[in-house]
């Protein structure tokens, strides 16, 4: 083998050898994130409750997933609103609180719970709104995390 | 006077009120953030995500119960709080392992690092000569006829 060849290999094996070794040293920066979703009484994007009475139980399940890189506190609250009610990813809806759920997940863990409701407003195109909501390392309280989802339902007598 | 205490203390044990509430919630809070620092460290906090969701689970059953079964709600509470305090207490061992545990990792990074290195220089330094020596005693007995 050519001499130059050869330490040119050599010094290529090396600095692999060397990310290799100093992996753990090597701080991950793959982008962090959590899910919210809200899922219909199948556990499935479907079949969600459109018309309802006010004081029937309807079913719906909640998903929340956490990807940030270490466990997470999480609080999702549901609220209804109605065609007013504005909410976005930096404010959450001022409307009143009907239901929340709490949950600490562990990095890369997911969570599907079962959401009960009854509702004893009418109206139509009211929404109901799901917020999710993390626990605050500095000021150890609940933010608003940004994400939302919501689903219209008319509710009569 | 003690007709009053004793009327407000045998209220208070038999239902939660909304400081007993503050309470628990206070406590898994200073869990988690307990458990998070523990996490921080290296420490492996799954058992403590499990315990702590338990106390959470409580809290939320206490406040479910608490019209109907107030007794149980005080007691549930009780319980979610004591998990919550055995959280916080677990969270400083496993901070202490978790950190040991990085520091192992850490030092044997850089120690396979200094071998690497070490080994590539005395390669590129005497790896030839190794290289015709190895050479040499494997053909040691080869027979060298003319071609042709």
């Amino acid at each position: 083998m050519d001499k130059e060849v050869g330490t040119i290999a050599l010094v290529l094996i090396t600095i692999l050898a060397l990310f290799v070794a100093l992996q753990p040293l090597i701080p991950s920066n793959s982008q962090t994130f959590s899910e919210l979703g809200v899922l219909g009484p199948n556990q499935t994007i479907a079949n969600y409750p459109t018309s309802l009475v006010t004081g029937q139980h309807f079913l719906l399940y909640g998903y929340v997933g956490n990807h940030e890189g270490t466990a997470y506190y999480y609080k999702v609250m549901i609220k209804i609103g109605d065609q007013s009610t504005e909410i976005s990813n930096s404010t959450s809806a001022s409307a009143p609180l009907i239901a929340t759920y709490s949950h600490v997940l562990d990095n890369n863990q997911s969570w599907i719970f079962p959401i009960d409701l009854s509702l004893n407003k009418t109206g139509t195109n009211l929404k109901l709104i799901f917020e999710l909501w993390t626990f605050n390392f500095t000021t150890s309280s609940f933010d608003y995390n940004g994400l939302w989802a919501q689903l219209y339902v008319n509710v009569t007598k | 006077m003690l007709l009053v205490a004793f009327s407000l203390t045998s209220f208070h044990s038999g239902a939660a009120s909304v400081n007993d509430f503050a309470a628990a919630n206070s406590a898994i809070n200073s869990a988690f953030l307990a458990m998070h620092n523990a996490e921080r460290s290296g420490g492996n906090v799954t058992v403590l995500v499990n315990e702590l969701n338990t106390a959470i689970a409580l809290v939320e059953k206490a406040q479910a119960e608490n019209s109907t079964n107030p007794v149980q709600a005080l007691a549930d509470l009780q319980n979610a709080t004591g998990i919550a305090m055995q959280v916080t207490n677990q969270s400083s061992s496993i901070a202490k392992a978790g950190a040991s545990a990085t520091q192992v990792r850490k030092t044997s990074s850089i120690g396979w690092a200094i071998v690497i290195i070490v080994a590539a220089v005395l390669v590129y330094l005497y790896g030839s000569r190794l290289y015709r020596r190895a050479w040499l005693y494997l053909y040691r007995n080869h027979v060298v006829e003319p071609s042709g």
